[in-house]
């Protein structure tokens, strides 16, 4: 039987800025399982990555504003926490690695001093046990040197960074480790390094990853199962094979297709037309509709709700699948259709 | 077929960076950034550079418009030796000859407008009058897709797709036979990178375009080149026709590099070769081979000789002493 780790219910963080309320995460429902890599898809703007922060704590509030819902992890309901409990959680619960190592990284820090001060916030030890602790760290992300301890970021290359960060990342064993674009800013040959770095960690020590990434191919290597967000909302969650496979929603399936593939080579790709929609406009009725190519009436007018595909876990933010009527979720505990 | 008529030649390139140090910031070493590189590319036909964070090709492809002076070498551009040129010259040629960079917003003046930065390189040429040159730009402006009221706008009012088509709108200007296009859309998310590569194939057909396509992503580069060249580490070391390099690549490193990237196909299932550890500096690259620190099947000579780069068939070419026997 597989526990729920992190349950995102009718989750909603809006920003409040001068020039009106921005929608970043407008009502998402996201799970992940223990033990489980989940991928968060979608291009810029598209919400993922304030959903990842908000996990974290992280959004500064104001601007920031939880709306609605809940984030639960482990039972725990994250969005009521107190600042003193954050710190308990962070790091410790839930780790985070991102993008860019080195904006991540302190440059008038060595790598040890971060490393132990991370250990030391969340266990009783010593500063020799904490540094002991943070060379083995070291040696599960495949850096076997203890004088890395003594040096500082800017001296090591983007992979190695991203190592230490992982590392640190790892160092109190949390459950759900959250990868921001972890392998954006690396050459392929790094990226594979640390894409099977990931998987092991996973493998080895059971921890969950929610892999945020616009990057298709890294999903369609890491994840189990697949979210894709578009303009703040999940529009299509299904296992990996099925997405990719069989993609609903008409954005996923646009998405697929504009991919240049490197087996096999098409004249032309396929492009979605126009742009993401600015998020203090949103279109009213379904917001990837003036984009869409089966667009219809009904999609200008009313916002589709996730529908059921068939039987399985495959959801899809689409008219084309159905009324609101006919397709009513009635079988499962999560309140799928919304109007 | 007619005979392919060569555009350009770069033959022998190096570039050197001197690094000073020491009490008098004497010269004390050298980063050999791009180091004894040779191409030819075919009139209308798009080449495509690939290689890691680096590795030399975006410095080749500046070298090419002398926007970096080559250390040494020749680039004959339609019969002319272009190292050779005086400034002046070189900035003449420089209307064959443009660029389109990776960051449209940083290569764009934020306090001009859109068609302000169209009409600039038709001032700088001394193309046309005033009304003319409006003209112009309004007509390339509908070329790569925008409005004519899209050239009233700022740069910061336009999304990354729309800057993209302003640097090449811009580019295109002066009417040039080469394009350099230096990871045009590696900024770009999928959907708009796939509406930019299009453009860019419908505007190579429409004017009879020849491009030098620089990119790290092997999948984009596949799709818009007819050749294919891999550096590593300021050396080119292979360089084929599309398919052919991506169905039979010769060289360890352009086969362990075709097998990290991940495909967007969970069913794939592939030898994956992972590369241990980084690339070298450039300032103090290996002896012999400089792929020879990481490769799988390095042997002896690979740490002593470096090879040659040997046309092992049907234009194929590679550098590696697997090869030669």
């Amino acid at each position: 039987m597989t526990k729920t780790l992190l349950e995102i219910k009718e989750f909603k963080m809006h920003f409040h800025t001068d020039k009106g309320v921005v929608k970043a995460v407008d009502g998402i429902d996201l799970s992940v399982n223990e033990g489980e890599v989940v991928g968060l898809v979608g291009e810029s703007g598209c919400g993922k990555s304030v959903t990842s922060l908000s996990v974290m704590g992280l959004v500064p509030t104001p601007p920031g504003k939880v709306e609605a819902g809940s984030i639960q992890l482990a039972g725990r309901d994250l969005t009521r926490l107190k600042r003193r409990e954050w710190r308990q959680v962070r790091g410790n619960e839930v780790a985070m690695i991102f993008q860019e190592p080195m904006t991540s990284l302190n440059p008038v820090f060595t790598v040890g001093s971060q490393m132990i001060e991370a250990i030391r916030q969340h266990r009783q030890v010593g500063k020799k046990e904490a540094r002991h602790r943070a060379g083995e760290a070291l040696r599960e992300v495949g850096i076997s040197r203890d004088s890395i301890l003594d040096e500082y970021p800017h001296q090591l290359s983007g992979g190695m960074r991203q190592r230490v960060m992982i590392a640190m990342a790892m160092v109190c064993e949390p459950k759900l480790l959250i990868a921001d674009e972890p392998t954006t800013a690396l050459d392929v040959t790094i990226q594979a390094q640390i894409l099977d770095l990931m998987r092991r960690l996973n493998q080895e020590k059971g921890t969950a990853i929610l892999m945020i990434t616009h990057d298709l191919g890294v999903v369609a290597e890491m994840c189990s199962r697949v979210v894709v967000m578009y303009a703040g909302q999940v529009v299509e969650e299904a296992d990996v094979n099925t997405l990719f496979s069989n993609p609903k929603h008409p954005y996923t399936a646009g998405l697929l297709r504009s991919i240049p593939q490197l087996d096999k080579r098409s004249d032309r790709l396929y492009s979605i037309p126009g742009n993401v929609p600015n998020p203090r406009q949103m279109p009213t009725g379904c917001r990837f509709a003036p984009r869409c190519e089966h667009v219809q009436s009904i999609c200008l007018d009313r916002e589709p709700p996730l529908f059921h595909i068939t039987t399985g876990d495959h959801t899809s933010r689409c008219w084309l699948h159905g009324t609101e009527k006919e397709d009513v979720d009635r079988d499962s505990s999560r309140d799928v259709v919304r109007s | 077929m007619t005979a392919v008529e060569t555009l350009l030649e770069v033959k022998h390139l190096k570039k050197y960076y001197p690094i000073h140090g020491g009490v008098f910031g004497r010269k004390i070493g050298e980063v050999k950034a791009v180091d004894d590189v040779s191409f030819t590319v075919r009139k209308g036909e798009t080449l495509g550079i690939v290689g890691e964070s680096g590795c030399g090709k975006s410095t080749t492809g500046r070298s090419i418009l002398r926007l970096e002076e080559p250390t040494a070498g020749s680039i004959r551009f339609a019969d002319e030796e272009l190292t050779n040129l005086s400034g002046e010259n070189m900035r003449r040629m420089r209307r064959e000859i443009q660029m389109v960079f990776q960051d449209p917003f940083a290569s764009l003046n934020p306090r001009r407008t859109a068609g302000a930065a169209i009409i600039e390189p038709l001032e700088v040429h001394g193309l046309g009058n005033r009304q003319e040159r409006r003209d112009k730009m309004k007509e390339l402006l509908s070329v790569v897709g925008l409005d004519s009221y899209h050239g009233e706008r700022y740069p910061h009012q336009f999304s990354g797709g729309q800057r993209q088509r302003i640097g090449i709108a811009r580019a295109l200007a002066v009417q040039p036979k080469l394009i350099v296009a230096d990871e045009p859309v590696s900024a770009l998310d999928v959907s708009i990178q796939s509406q930019v590569l299009n453009l860019m194939e419908d505007l190579q057909d429409q004017f009879n375009l020849t491009y030098v396509f620089i990119a790290h992503d092997l999948s984009v580069v596949r799709h818009i080149s007819d050749r294919v060249g891999v550096m590593y580490l300021g050396g080119m070391v292979e360089l084929a026709d599309r398919d052919e390099l991506y169905d039979h690549p010769l060289h360890p490193y352009t086969q362990a590099l075709l097998s990290a990237v991940p495909v967007p196909d969970p069913t794939a299932n592939r030898e994956r070769i992972i590369l241990s550890g980084d690339v070298p500096s450039p300032a103090d690259p290996p002896q012999g081979c400089t792929f020879h620190t990481r490769c799988p099947h390095v042997m002896d000579v690979c740490r002593e000789v470096r090879p040659s780069f040997n046309n092992y068939g049907g234009n194929h070419f590679a550098a590696c002493h697997l090869l030669e026997k």
